[in-house]
C-alpha cells in the first residue's frame, strides 16, 4: 500500500470529500485534485477519472453548479460552486459518517468482555 | 512559445483521441476543454519538479486513471438528443428571450425615432430614441452568440458578453456622434466624442477576434 489509503474504503465518500472542499470556497478540477492530496497528507490521490464523473453526478443532483472562469484567453477554467441543497447533503453525510465511525470502531475493535 | 504550442496540440490530440467516435454534444465540447485546461496545469506543475515535456506529459496522462466511464457517459449523451436538450434548455431560453427582446428594442428605437422625426423634424429629440438601438444591438449580439446552433456550439457567456459590449460601444459611439453633432452643431465635437467609444469598442473586438477558439461542430 505504501502509506496510501485503500480505495475500497474511500469509494463511497468521494462526493462528500468534494462537497467538503467546495463548501469552503469555489474551486476547479485540478485545484480540487491538489487539495485532496494536501488534506490527506499525500496519502490519498483522487484520480481525475473519478473526480470528473463525480462532478457530473453532483451537478445532475443539483448539489453543485458549474461556471466558466473569466480568463478571456484560450484557456478558461471550469469552476464549481456548492448549492444550498449540496450543503444540506454534506451536513447529513457528515453526521452519518460520525455515527458510522463510532459503530464501526466498536465492531472492529471492541472487546466482548468489556464491562461498561 | 513554440514548445508551448506543440504541448497544447499534444494535449488536445490526446483528449480528442480519448473521445474519438463519441457523438458531439455541448457537454462533450465543454468536458474536453475542462480536461485540457486542467491537464495543462498539471503538466506545468510536474515540469516544475524538473521533468522534461515528454516525461511530464506521460506522467500526467498516466495519473488520470481509467476514463472509460466518462467516455461512456459522453457516448450516451451524444446519442440521446432528448437529454441534451434538457441540459441546454435554460441557456437556450435565455438566449431566445434575449433575441426577442433585443429585436423588439431595435424596432422600438427605429419606430419611435421615425415618429419623433415626423413630429419634430430631424434633431436631438428624434435621434435620442436611437439609444434603444444601442441596447438592442448589445443584447442581440450576446444572445445570438450564446445560442447553440446546428453548426456551432454556444460561446461561453463572458466572451459573448464582451462581444456584446464591443458592439454596444461601437453603436453608442455612432449614436453619440449624431447626437453631439445636432446638439452642438459642431462637427469636431462630434468626431471627438465618437473617437473615445469607437476606439474602445474596436480594441475589445480585435482582442476577441484574435483570441477565440473554434466552436464549429465537425
Amino acid at each position: 500500500m505504501g502509506g496510501k489509503i485503500s480505495t475500497d474504503l474511500i469509494r463511497g465518500h468521494t462526493d462528500t470529500i468534494i462537497l467538503n472542499i467546495l463548501r469552503q470556497g469555489d474551486s476547479y478540477g485540478y485545484e480540487i485534485y491538489k487539495t485532496v492530496l494536501t488534506l490527506s497528507g499525500q496519502r490519498y490521490e483522487l484520480k481525475e477519472a473519478t473526480l470528473y464523473s463525480a462532478f457530473r453526478r453532483l451537478e445532475q443532483d443539483e448539489l453543485i453548479v458549474s461556471y466558466w472562469g473569466d480568463e478571456t484567453q484560450g484557456s478558461r477554467r471550469k469552476y464549481y460552486r456548492i448549492t444550498a441543497k449540496g450543503k444540506d447533503h454534506y451536513e447529513q453525510n457528515r453526521k452519518d459518517w460520525v455515527f458510522a465511525r463510532e459503530v464501526l470502531d466498536k465492531l472492529i475493535q471492541g472487546g466482548l468482555n468489556s464491562d461498561e | 512559445m513554440n514548445n508551448e504550442i506543440s504541448q497544447k496540440n499534444k494535449i488536445d490530440e490526446y483528449i480528442n483521441h480519448l473521445f474519438a467516435g463519441v457523438g458531439a454534444s455541448q457537454q462533450l465540447f465543454e468536458l474536453k476543454e475542462e480536461l485540457a485546461v486542467n491537464l495543462r496545469e498539471k503538466i506545468q506543475d510536474i515540469k516544475a519538479r524538473g521533468l522534461n515535456d515528454e516525461e511530464a506529459f506521460r506522467e500526467a496522462v498516466a495519473s488520470m486513471g481509467d476514463l472509460s466511464g466518462l467516455v461512456e457517459d459522453m457516448r450516451r449523451l451524444g446519442q440521446d438528443t432528448a437529454r441534451q436538450s434538457v441540459y441546454t434548455s435554460m441557456k437556450a431560453r435565455i438566449s431566445t428571450a434575449g433575441i426577442v427582446i433585443g429585436s423588439m428594442l431595435i424596432l422600438f428605437g427605429l419606430f419611435s425615432a421615425l415618429m419623433l422625426y415626423f413630429m419634430a423634424g430631424f434633431g436631438v429629440a428624434s435621434l435620442g430614441n436611437l439609444i434603444f438601438l444601442v441596447a438592442g444591438g448589445t443584447l442581440l449580439t450576446y444572445s445570438v452568440l450564446t445560442r447553440e446552433t446546428m453548426h456551432k456550439y454556444a460561446m461561453n457567456t463572458i466572451r459573448a458578453a464582451l462581444y456584446g459590449l464591443s458592439v454596444g460601444l461601437l453603436l453608442f459611439s455612432i449614436f453619440t456622434g449624431f447626437v453631439t453633432r445636432y446638439a452642438t452643431g459642431e462637427m469636431f465635437i462630434a468626431v471627438a466624442s465618437v473617437m473615445v467609444f469607437f476606439i474602445a469598442g474596436v480594441g475589445i473586438l480585435l482582442t476577441l477576434l484574435l483570441t477565440g477558439s473554434d466552436r464549429s461542430k465537425q
